[in-house]
């Protein structure tokens, strides 16, 4: 088999090197990676460990060799594969063979644009969006490295978009009058495939109508529905969610500065056609904003109001990144008693096989620990207030950033209390070679989260304090040209109680778990990384993950990870 | 621009509106799953003594601190009878526990003292409360046989001359309602008729036929079937024979009878009860058609045959049988 691999290698890259030295029809892109890590872990439990391992070695190399074609200039086809061998595996242990992506895009008559295939979507943060609620805005640059990864394997891009397979397409008419543009676009996916016996195909379909009146106003009508396709199974009963929302675009220059309105609003239903026991839900949303940008401070005030209904349902924009019933990589398992290991900041930051590739279509499970406030990014359900963000950047590229969130319940969870929630958010990134005018990069950077959740009720057993705090912090320094020294810690303390929700299939809330905590998480981070080009480094890392949990729900542990990472992206 | 603004906010206002939301919760009550349960209000009960007779009723009531599963059991100190009302919630209350002297497990209520317990699921404690039934439950309808006064004259009685036959009315505290109940048993091994007593018309006003309504969805027939443990199967058939013509004979040929068979498969006193509406016609246990007009009309019942039946191959067999009512509108409430 990997014999039969090796030569179909080498046949298409012969005939890319050949054929795209003629006339560059055919493109060859693609990356490689490799990654080697050692790993230990300590545990402190109450009897000492002796039934789990303590120490983990591997690694792998990746090759991705995709093959753009480009027919006409108005067509491209890409396909590309990944091979993956796994250290430790030799001739064929350990290796797959795997198609990454497929897709066929181009323009009809100059004016129609459409996407087939493996395709990366996103509408509006109400109706397809990836949120990455959970992560951290202002990550230092040494666990770049791994969230990168996380993102290149999962596809996650720069525009909060999700990889899914179907089709899209988008076109636009210009008008001389009245209005300046009218755009459309348009997609369908296939978000499962029917079993012909209880599993019906269920396709996602959206689309957008976008009208430019000028450059002082937008608006556009957008609507994303995700439905079974009837008759694809025996049974009758269909689900449906679908959103249609607003959205608007108002500027205004005054003074030089400029002040601008913007928002979305709209409604969503959710039900199943001939299950009289699931909940038929409909509900609405409103996020509205105004940003007034300072052009001489290079300073921008942005003051908003959420209100997203308790029964506001988005399959497209309330899907989660984090698996949290996702197994880490390695030490799955630890203590005497074989205890699944709890998910760490470790983990959310750097472990790919915890993240989601696209949407899923159950409401997923939240870390009360890692986000309580927002878990589904601004389109998190049951939530009203209001939220303030100023954005600060000096002529030096320090750059300043502060964001506060002040949120209700609207619907009380097991009590007809509600829940109180607030965060803060600051970050500084200090270029310091601009400050000392030093041609070559130093920079550190800090940046602090912290999230309390409260709820006081007449029934003191409702009533909620949860506390998180977590603080960052990181520093590049380029010691010689392409030679960069980088290290990165982040604290977080999670302290006091909150309720866990068990959901049935329909999602409802059948029971609450009670949770305490007092749980603290460090990763103190270290490396040097070479740079041979803007895409291709050779790092050298070491991190410290400490997990201590005072309360003893969980036995704490530390994990140590010494690991050389190669990646190379063409 | 300024009509763009206001257009905005209408639309905003539209859109948020007035919730509803603060009126209900998601989810289980917290303090209910998490706190321990207590009373808000101590279980009693309206009455201390209650007359059924006259229409009186005890209502009960509590209230407690969390949705619970609860049971209240009445138990006559004398008569043994038991009632049981049960319900899930935070309150116990007229529109959940109201006690008219009804019985769940027989004998029927007396006059007696009744022991009224409440329990609660995963409470240990129980709760308890005397009431006295000055006067028991009276249930209105047209009775055909109590046997408090044993085998009235103008019945007739035929019970076949087999082995240790006893088609006698009993006096014991078995009883379900009254002091005394018909026992049915014996050994007939050439036949499946062990006994049976005709009730005609006649003993109940001198009517040729019974008064009773004449919608037969309204009528129902109610009796008390006791099955004796370890013995054969008894089957009791009832024909109900209609004098269509109302000339004091019931004629087979030309008239309808209704059957009604009851299979004794169970242990110990079971409450009959069937819609008049609902009896077919039967030839040997098998569905025919009626002779007569075709028409089920219980005030043309001239008389009710009941019949005590057994396989004679299976050999002795028995079962009791008390209080024979018709009721009206509903099935009997003893």
């Amino acid at each position: 088999m990997i014999n039969k691999v090796i030569v179909t290698i080498l046949i298409l890259l012969n005939t890319v090197l050949l054929y795209g030295q003629n006339d560059r029809k055919i493109n060859f892109v693609g990356g490689a990676r490799s990654l080697l890590n050692a790993n230990t872990i300590s545990v402190s439990d109450s009897l000492p460990d002796t039934v789990s391992v303590k120490k983990n070695n591997g690694g792998y190399a990746i090759m991705d060799m995709g093959l753009l074609i480009k027919p006409n200039k108005n067509t491209e086809i890409m396909g590309m594969f990944r091979i993956r061998n796994e250290f430790g595996g030799f001739w064929g242990s350990g290796v797959s063979f795997d198609v990454r992506q497929l897709w066929l895009k181009g323009v009809v008559a100059n004016a129609l644009r459409y996407q087939l295939g493996d395709i990366n979507l996103k509408q509006t943060p109400f109706t397809l969006y990836n949120h990455h609620a959970d992560q951290i805005d202002s990550l230092p640059a040494i666990f770049d490295l791994q969230r990168n990864i996380v993102s290149y394997d999962r596809f996650y891009t720069k525009n909060n978009s999700w990889r899914m397979q179907g089709a899209n397409v988008d076109f636009g008419l210009n008008f001389s009058k009245i209005i300046k543009e009218l755009n459309f676009s348009g997609l369908i996916t296939r978000l499962n495939a029917t079993n012909f016996s209880n599993i019906p195909d269920r396709l996602m379909a959206g689309g957008s109508v976008n009208v430019v009146q000028s450059k002082y106003f937008e608006i556009a009508y957008n609507v994303n529905s995700v439905f079974d396709v009837k008759g694809t199974i025996l049974d009758s009963n269909i689900f449906k969610n679908t959103v249609s929302t607003i959205d608007w675009k108002i500027k205004k220059e005054i003074n030089g500065n400029l002040i601008s309105l913007g928002g979305e609003a709209g409604t969503s239903k959710h039900y199943f056609s001939a299950d009289t026991l699931a909940p038929n839900l409909s509900d609405y949303f409103v996020n509205a904003f105004a940003k007034y940008y300072i052009t001489k401070w290079k300073v921008t005030f942005t003051a908003g109001y959420l209100n997203v209904g308790p029964d506001f349902r988005s399959i497209g924009a309330q899907s989660k990144d984090v698996n949290y019933n996702g197994l880490p990589t390695f030490f799955n398992r630890y203590t005497n008693t074989q205890d699944i290991r709890p998910i760490t900041l470790f983990d959310v930051i750097g472990n790919e096989n915890i993240y989601n590739r696209t949407v899923t279509q159950n409401m997923m499970p939240i870390s009360t620990v890692f986000n309580n406030v927002l878990p589904f990014g601004i389109a998190t359900n049951n939530r009203i207030g209001g939220y303030a963000r100023v954005q600060f950047k000096t002529k030096n590229e320090i750059a300043v950033n502060a964001e506060y969130f002040n949120l209700n319940e609207i619907r009380g969870q097991g009590s007809f209390a509600l829940k109180k929630f607030e965060v803060y958010k600051a970050y500084v990134f200090v270029p310091i070679n601009k400050l000392i005018k030093h041609s070559k990069h130093i920079s550190i950077q800090f940046g602090t989260t912290i999230q309390n959740t409260k709820r006081n009720s007449s029934e003191s057993i409702e009533n909620i304090k949860l506390e998180t705090m977590q603080i960052n912090g990181g520093f590049r320094w380029e010691i010689f040209k392409n030679f960069d020294l980088l290290g990165g810690y982040i604290s977080q303390n999670t302290k006091g109680n909150e309720f866990s929700a068990d959901r049935n299939t329909y999602n409802e809330i059948t029971y609450f778990n009670i949770a305490n905590y007092n749980l603290n998480q460090q990763i103190l981070a270290g490396g040097i990384r070479y740079n041979f080009g803007v895409n291709t480094h050779l790092t050298l890392l070491y991190q410290s993950n400490k997990y201590q949990d005072k309360l003893g729900n969980n036995a704490s542990f530390e994990i140590k990870q010494f690991g050389i990472i190669y990646s190379i992206t063409l | 621009m300024k009509n763009k603004f206001g257009l905005l906010a209408l639309l905003i206002f539209v859109f948020v509106g007035c919730r509803k939301d603060k009126e209900i919760i998601d989810g289980p009550s917290i303090n209910e799953i998490y706190s321990t349960f207590k009373f808000l209000q101590e279980f009693k009960a309206d009455r201390a003594a209650v007359d059924f007779e006259a229409g009186q009723t005890v209502i009960f009531s509590a209230a407690f601190n969390k949705v619970v599963n609860w049971q209240i059991s009445i138990e006559g100190q004398t008569s043994k009878a038991k009632k049981i009302i049960s319900g899930e919630g935070r309150t116990i209350s007229v529109s959940n526990a109201v006690w008219n002297g009804s019985t769940t497990e027989f004998p029927i209520f007396k006059e007696e003292v009744c022991l009224a317990k409440l329990t609660i699921k995963e409470v240990t404690d129980t709760f308890s409360l005397n009431i006295t039934v000055a006067k028991p439950k009276v249930n209105a309808g047209l009775v055909i046989a109590d046997f408090e006064t044993g085998i009235k004259s103008t019945w007739t009685k035929f019970v076949q001359s087999g082995a240790s036959m006893d088609f006698n009315v009993k006096t014991d505290s078995l009883a379900p309602q009254g002091a005394k109940y018909l026992k049915m048993a014996g050994t007939v091994n050439w036949d499946y008729l062990i006994g049976l007593i005709d009730y005609p018309a006649t003993a109940y006003g001198g009517a040729p036929t019974l008064p009773l309504e004449t919608n037969p969805e309204n009528v129902y027939f109610n009796c008390m079937v006791y099955g004796v443990p370890n013995t054969n199967q008894s089957i009791i058939l009832f024909q109900f024979k209609e004098d269509e013509n109302a000339d004091g004979t019931f004629n087979s040929n030309n008239e309808d009878e209704y059957d009604y068979e009851i299979k004794v498969n169970w242990e110990g006193w079971k409450l009959i009860s069937i819609k008049y509406s609902d009896i077919t016609t039967l030839v040997n246990g098998a569905p025919a058609t009626p002779k007569g007009n075709g028409l089920r009309n219980p005030n043309k019942i001239g008389k009710i045959s009941m019949l005590h039946l057994a396989n004679p191959n299976d050999g002795f067999a028995s079962s009791k049988i008390d209080y024979l009512i018709f009721t009206s509108s509903k099935p009997l409430e003893p």
